[in-house]
C-alpha cells in the first residue's frame, strides 16, 4: 500500500510540474505583447477595429488567466489549437514529429543502455586490465566530447567525405534505400542515433563499471561464489542487479538532458522533429506551437522520472518499507 | 590549517617505542595543501589544470598576439574567403573572409565570461540557499528539495531558449536595448540561475553531514556564534565537493551557451563558439575547418574542466586503494 | 603436517602454502610457508592478529583467491585429493557442497535484493538438482534448526528485516545445506552483541556435533578459541607458529608469540594496576610489514627471547610431543616457559 500511496504521490506532484512550467511559458510568450498585435502590426490597411476583430474571432481578447484555462482545458480533449505558421492542428503536428523525435531518443538510450551494461560488466570484471584502462580513458573523453560537435564531425566524416550516411532528414525522397522505406529511415537514423547515444553510453558505462567495481568488492558477492554458484551468475544476476540500481536514477537524468537538447540534435542533421519544430516555432512565435510542444515534452520526460521512481521502488527492496 | 603532529617514532626493527614530537610541520598539514600534494600526482587533473590553463591563457592575453583583427574581412576582398588553412591563415577562412584562428583565440574570453560568470552566480545562490536549509533544516529544507526536484526534471534547455528569445523582442525599443552585450549577460544570468539546484543540493548534503560532527560541536563549547562556525567551521569543509561541482558546472556552462548560440539565439555582437559555429555550419561542407577550430575549442575547454573536476575529486576524497 | 599413524582419518593437509598479492606497492607476502590440518568432526581455531593471513588461508582451501592475489605453491589435501590440482569445474562442485564458508559479517554477507528463501534455495537447487518446493522444505527445516522461528514466512523476508543474530544464523544455515564435511567460519561472532554471540557459539558447537562437521573457526579471539576448538593453529605474518591440540597451547605454549598472546589476554582471577608487576602485559612492536617482513623468523624482532640465529634462519615446524609443533629455534628452551 506504501507503494501505491508513492506513485500517487509522485503522479500529482508530476502533474503540477508540467502544469506548472506551461503557465510559466504561457505568461512568457504572452509578456511580449498579443499575438494579433504582433501578427497585424504596421500591416497596411489594418486599422485597429480590425484586430479587435481578429482577436474576438481567435478569442484572445479575453484575460490572459481565461485564455490560459480555457487553453488546459481544450488540451484535456486534445485540443492544442491550430499552428499559425503551418495552419494545421497541433496536434497533428506534435504527432508526426514526435514520432521522428521519439525514433531517435528510445533507439539512442537503448543502445546506450546495452552497450553500457556489456562494457561496464567487462571492464569491471577485469579490473585494472588494460581493456579496464582503456574503457575507462575512452568513457571519459566521451563525456567531455560536446555531443553536437560530434554530430559535426560525424556529417563531415562519414557524410561529405566517405558517403556512407545521409546528411539531413528522416527519409529520402528519391532513390530510397534499397527501395525499402524501412531501411531507408533506419540509414537516416544511424548518424544521429550515435551522436546521441555516445555520450550516454560513455556517461551509463563508467557508472556501471565503478558501481560494478564497488558491488563485486562485497562479501555477499564472495559468499555466493564460496556456496559454489557458477562465476558469471554471480556477476549477472547477483552484481548487476546491485550495481544497476543507481544507475536507474542517472538513466532518467540522461533522458532529460537528450531529449532537452533534441532542438540541437535535431538541427544538426535537419531532423522534423519535436525540437526542430520548437526553434522554427520560437523564431516565429507560433504560441499554440510552442505550448503543445512544451506540453509534450515535458510531459515526457515527466513521464520518464515517474517510471524509473517506480522502476526503482520494485527492484529495491530496502526502498519499500518507507 | 597549521597543526603540531604528533607521531610515534618505530624504529625499522618494529620495536615499539614511547611517543615523541616530530618536527613542527607547519603548512604541510592543512587541509588544502595536503589536496594539493594529492592533486599534483594525480594525471589526469593535471592535464586538466593545464588545458584550462591554456585557455585561460588565450582568454586574457589572445587578443594580443592574434593575427588579425576579429572584424577583418580584407580576404573576402582579396577572394580569398573559405580558403583552406594556409600560412596566411593558421586555420583557414571563414564564409564571410574572416580568418577563423583569430575568431576563435576571441572566443576564448566570451567563453571563460559564460563559465565562470554563471557559476559565481549559481554559487553563490546554491550555496546561501542550500546551506541554510541543510543548516536550518524544517520547512525550508523541505521546500529547498521540491524546487530542486522541480529543476531536475524540467526540460532546462527548451525553457532557456524561449526565455532568451522572449527576453530578446521585449527589449527591443525600449533603454536597455543599447547595454552592451545585453544578449550574452542575459544568457549568462539565466544559466545562473537554472544551474543553481545541483549546488545547492550539495551544499545542503555538506552542511547537514557536517553540523554534526564534533569539531562544530566543540566550537560552539567554546562560544563561537551562528556566523562563525557557518563561514569559518563548516563552509570551509564543504568547499572541495562543491569545488568539484563548479568545475564542472563551468564546463557545462560553457557548453550550453555555445548550444544557444549554435541555434541562433546568442548574442550577434559577441565572438562566441558557438556563434562561429551558427555562421558557419552552413558551409560544413565548402570551408570545415571553420567549423571544426570552435567545435575543437568548446571541446577542448569542456575536456579541461571535466578532467580537472575528476583530479579534484581524487585529490579530496582518495579512494582507498586495496 | 600430521605425521600420524592412521593417515585415513585426514580430512585436510595444508603443507607450505604460499598466496602473495602483486600490488602496485610491491608483492604482500600473505601467507608464506603456512602447514596447518584437521581430521574429520575436529575443530581447528587458527588463530592470530588481523593480517596474520588467517581469512587468506582459508580462503585459499575453496580457491577463491581475489585477485591481485594468487596461490604461489603449497599443496592442499583435501579428503585425499589435491585441491592444488582441480579445475574450475571441479571446484565449482566442491564450494558449498563439501566445504562451505561464513563469513565474518553478516550484514553484508546475505545479497539485498534477494529473499533468504531465494537465496538459500538458489545453492540447494544448484547443488542437489532438487525441485522449488522441496527445496523449501528442507530450507524450512534448516532454518528451524539453526534456531530461528516461523521458518516459512522469514524465508520470504529480505536481508534487512532480519536482525544480526538471525542474519548470521541464516548464514550459517546456509553452509549447512549440503551437508559440507568442512566448515570454514571466519570470526563468524567478531560483529556480533557480546550476548548473541554466546548463542551463536553454542549453535555452532550443537550443529557441529549433530552434523558430525569438522570446522576451522578462524578467529583473535583466544576466549573464542578455548570453547570450540580441539585443535589450535597459531599463526603470524602468513606462518605457523605454534600447532597443538587446545588443552596443550593454553598450558604449556612453546612459542614466544602463543605465550605472549596468552598473556595479554585479561584474565578475570587477576587484578591489575599501574605498577610495574601488575600491569597487563603488552607485545611491544606492530605486525611486520608484509612487502617486507623482517628476515628469518617473523617474531624476532619483537620477541623477548630472540638471539642472532632467530634473525637470519627461518625457522622450521619441528615435533616437540605428540600432537604439538612449534616454529622457533628456542622452542626446547621455552617449553616450560613464561
Amino acid at each position: 500500500m506504501g507503494i501505491l500511496r508513492f506513485i500517487i504521490r509522485r503522479l500529482i506532484f508530476m502533474v503540477a510540474l508540467v502544469i506548472g512550467v506551461s503557465i510559466l511559458i504561457f505568461f512568457m510568450i504572452n509578456a511580449i505583447g498579443n499575438p494579433i498585435d504582433i501578427l497585424l502590426a504596421e500591416r497596411p490597411g489594418v486599422t485597429p477595429e480590425v484586430i479587435e476583430i481578429v482577436k474576438k474571432y481567435y478569442r484572445l481578447d479575453r484575460s490572459l488567466t481565461e485564455q490560459y484555462i480555457s487553453w488546459l482545458g481544450n488540451v484535456a480533449r486534445l485540443d492544442f489549437g491550430t499552428s499559425i505558421i503551418f495552419n494545421q492542428p497541433v496536434k497533428d503536428l506534435l504527432v508526426t514529429w514526435g514520432w521522428e523525435t521519439m525514433k531517435l531518443q528510445v533507439t539512442a538510450i537503448l543502445i546506450s543502455l546495452g552497450i553500457a551494461i556489456f562494457i561496464g560488466v567487462t571492464a569491471a570484471t577485469r579490473q585494472y586490465s588494460k581493456i579496464d584502462f582503456g574503457v575507462m580513458s575512452a568513457a571519459l573523453l566521451g563525456r567531455s566530447l560536446p555531443g553536437f560537435f560530434l554530430g559535426i564531425l560525424l556529417i563531415l566524416i562519414f557524410s561529405y567525405w566517405l558517403g556512407i550516411f545521409p546528411s539531413y532528414g528522416a527519409y529520402s525522397t528519391r532513390n530510397m534505400l534499397l527501395g525499402s522505406p524501412l531501411l531507408d529511415s533506419l540509414w537516416h537514423m544511424v548518424l544521429p542515433v550515435s551522436m546521441l547515444a555516445y555520450f550516454n553510453t560513455a556517461t551509463l558505462t563508467l557508472l556501471i563499471r565503478s558501481n560494478m567495481v564497488d558491488v563485486l568488492r562485497q562479501d555477499f558477492i564472495m559468499a555466493a561464489r564460496a556456496s559454489g554458484l557458477k562465476s558469471r551468475h554471480v556477476v549477472y544476476r547477483h552484481a548487476l542487479k546491485n550495481a544497476f540500481i543507481p544507475a536507474l536514477t542517472y538513466l532518467a537524468i540522461l533522458f532529460g538532458l537528450m531529449l532537452g537538447t533534441a532542438p540541437v540534435t535535431e538541427t544538426i542533421f535537419t531532423w522534423p522533429g519535436l525540437g526542430y519544430l520548437y526553434i522554427t516555432a520560437i523564431q516565429q512565435l507560433d504560441f499554440p506551437v510552442i505550448m503543445g510542444t512544451n506540453l509534450v515534452i515535458t510531459l515526457m520526460l515527466v513521464t520518464a522520472n515517474l517510471l524509473t521512481d517506480i522502476a526503482y521502488v520494485f527492484i529495491d527492496p530496502r526502498i519499500r518499507l518507507e | 590549517m597549521e597543526h603540531r603532529q604528533i607521531g610515534t617514532k618505530a624504529d625499522e626493527e618494529g620495536k615499539g617505542s614511547f611517543p615523541t614530537p616530530t618536527e613542527i610541520d607547519s603548512r604541510k598539514h592543512g587541509m588544502w595543501s595536503l589536496g594539493w600534494q594529492r592533486f599534483k600526482r594525480n594525471r589526469t587533473g593535471m592535464v586538466g589544470l593545464a588545458l584550462v590553463a591554456v585557455v585561460v591563457f588565450f582568454a586574457l592575453f589572445g587578443p594580443f598576439f592574434a593575427p588579425y583583427h576579429p572584424n577583418d574581412q580584407s580576404a573576402m576582398l582579396e577572394f580569398r574567403s573559405k580558403a583552406p588553412p594556409s600560412l596566411k591563415n593558421l586555420f583557414g577562412t571563414d564564409r564571410m573572409g574572416f580568418d577563423v584562428a583569430t575568431r576563435v583565440i576571441y572566443g576564448a574570453p566570451t567563453a571563460l565570461v559564460v563559465g565562470v560568470g554563471s557559476m559565481a552566480i549559481a554559487s553563490i545562490i546554491g550555496i546561501i540557499m542550500g546551506g541554510f536549509s541543510g543548516y536550518i533544516g524544517g520547512m525550508a529544507d523541505e521546500l529547498l528539495m521540491r524546487f530542486t526536484e522541480f529543476f531536475l526534471v524540467i526540460p532546462i534547455f527548451i525553457v532557456i531558449l524561449i526565455i532568451v528569445r522572449i527576453f530578446g523582442i521585449v527589449v527591443v525599443g525600449t533603454a536597455l536595448e543599447n547595454i552592451p552585450y545585453l544578449n550574452l549577460s542575459t544568457i549568462i544570468i539565466i544559466l545562473g540561475v537554472f544551474s543553481w539546484p545541483p549546488i545547492a543540493r550539495m551544499a545542503r548534503a555538506e552542511f547537514l553531514r557536517l553540523k554534526e560532527m564534533e569539531f562544530v560541536e566543540a566550537a560552539r563549547c567554546i562560544g563561537v556564534g551562528r556566523p562563525g562556525i557557518i563561514f569559518r567551521h563548516i563552509l570551509p569543509n564543504a568547499m572541495p565537493s562543491l569545488i568539484v561541482l563548479i568545475a564542472l558546472g563551468i564546463g557545462g556552462a560553457i557548453l550550453m551557451e555555445a548550444m544557444i548560440s549554435f541555434l541562433g539565439f546568442g548574442d550577434p555582437k559577441a565572438i562566441s563558439w558557438g556563434q562561429l559555429l551558427y555562421f558557419n555550419y552552413e558551409f560544413l561542407k565548402i570551408a570545415p575547418w571553420a567549423s571544426i577550430a570552435p567545435g575543437l575549442a568548446i571541446f577542448i575547454t569542456v575536456l579541461g574542466f571535466n578532467l580537472l573536476a575528476d583530479g579534484l575529486t581524487d585529490a579530496f576524497n582518495p579512494r582507498l586503494k586495496e | 603436517m600430521d605425521e600420524k599413524t592412521d593417515n585415513k582419518d585426514i580430512l585436510l593437509d595444508v603443507k607450505d602454502l604460499r598466496v602473495y598479492f602483486y600490488t602496485g606497492a610491491g608483492i604482500v607476502r600473505a601467507v608464506d610457508g603456512a602447514a596447518f590440518g584437521l581430521r574429520s568432526a575436529q575443530t581447528l581455531g587458527l588463530v592470530g592478529e588481523s593480517g596474520s593471513g588467517k581469512t587468506i588461508s582459508s580462503l585459499s582451501l575453496l580457491r577463491l583467491i581475489p585477485r591481485p592475489g594468487r596461490i604461489i605453491s603449497g599443496r592442499i589435501d583435501f579428503q585425499n585429493e589435491n585441491i592444488m590440482e582441480k579445475t574450475e569445474a571441479d571446484m565449482i562442485k566442491i564450494r558449498g557442497k563439501k566445504i562451505s564458508m561464513i563469513f565474518q559479517n553478516p550484514a553484508y554477507s546475505l545479497n539485498p535484493i534477494y529473499t533468504i528463501g531465494d537465496q538459500l534455495g538458489e545453492i540447494l537447487i544448484w547443488h542437489e538438482k532438487i525441485k522449488r518446493g522441496e527445496a523449501n522444505g528442507r530450507i524450512a527445516e534448516l532454518l528451524r534448526l539453526v534456531g530461528i522461528t516461523d521458518p516459512e514466512s522469514r524465508s520470504r523476508q529480505f536481508p534487512h528485516e532480519l536482525s544480526g543474530g538471525m542474519k548470521q544464523r541464516v548464514c550459517i544455515a546456509r553452509a549447512l545445506l549440503c551437508n559440507p564435511a568442512l566448515v570454514l567460519a571466519d570470526e563468524p561472532t567478531t560483529n556480533l552483541d557480546v550476548t548473541i554471540q554466546a548463542q551463536i557459539l553454542d549453535l555452532l558447537a550443537d550443529l557441529k556435533d549433530r552434523f558430525h562437521m569438522a570446522m576451522i573457526l578462524v578467529t583473535h579471539d583466544m576466549g573464542v578459541v578455548a570453547r570450540m576448538a580441539d585443535r589450535i593453529s597459531v599463526m603470524y605474518a602468513g606462518r605457523i607458529c605454534e600447532t597443538s591440540d587446545a588443552g596443550t597451547i593454553f598450558r604449556e605454549p612453546c612459542h614466544p608469540y602463543t605465550s605472549a598472546l596468552l598473556s595479554s589476554m585479561p584474565r578475570i582471577d587477576q587484578s591489575y594496576s599501574r605498577t610495574e608487576a601488575r600491569r597487563l602485559t603488552v607485545i611491544h612492536g606492530r605486525i611486520p610489514n608484509l612487502i617486507d617482513p623482517p628476515s628469518g623468523c617473523r617474531f624476532h624482532p619483537r620477541c623477548p627471547h630472540a638471539v642472532e640465529a632467530c634473525g637470519e634462519m627461518m625457522p622450521e615446524p619441528e615435533q616437540i610431543g605428540e600432537d604439538h609443533f612449534v616454529s622457533c629455534h628456542l622452542s626446547g628452551q621455552i617449553r616450560k616457559g613464561t
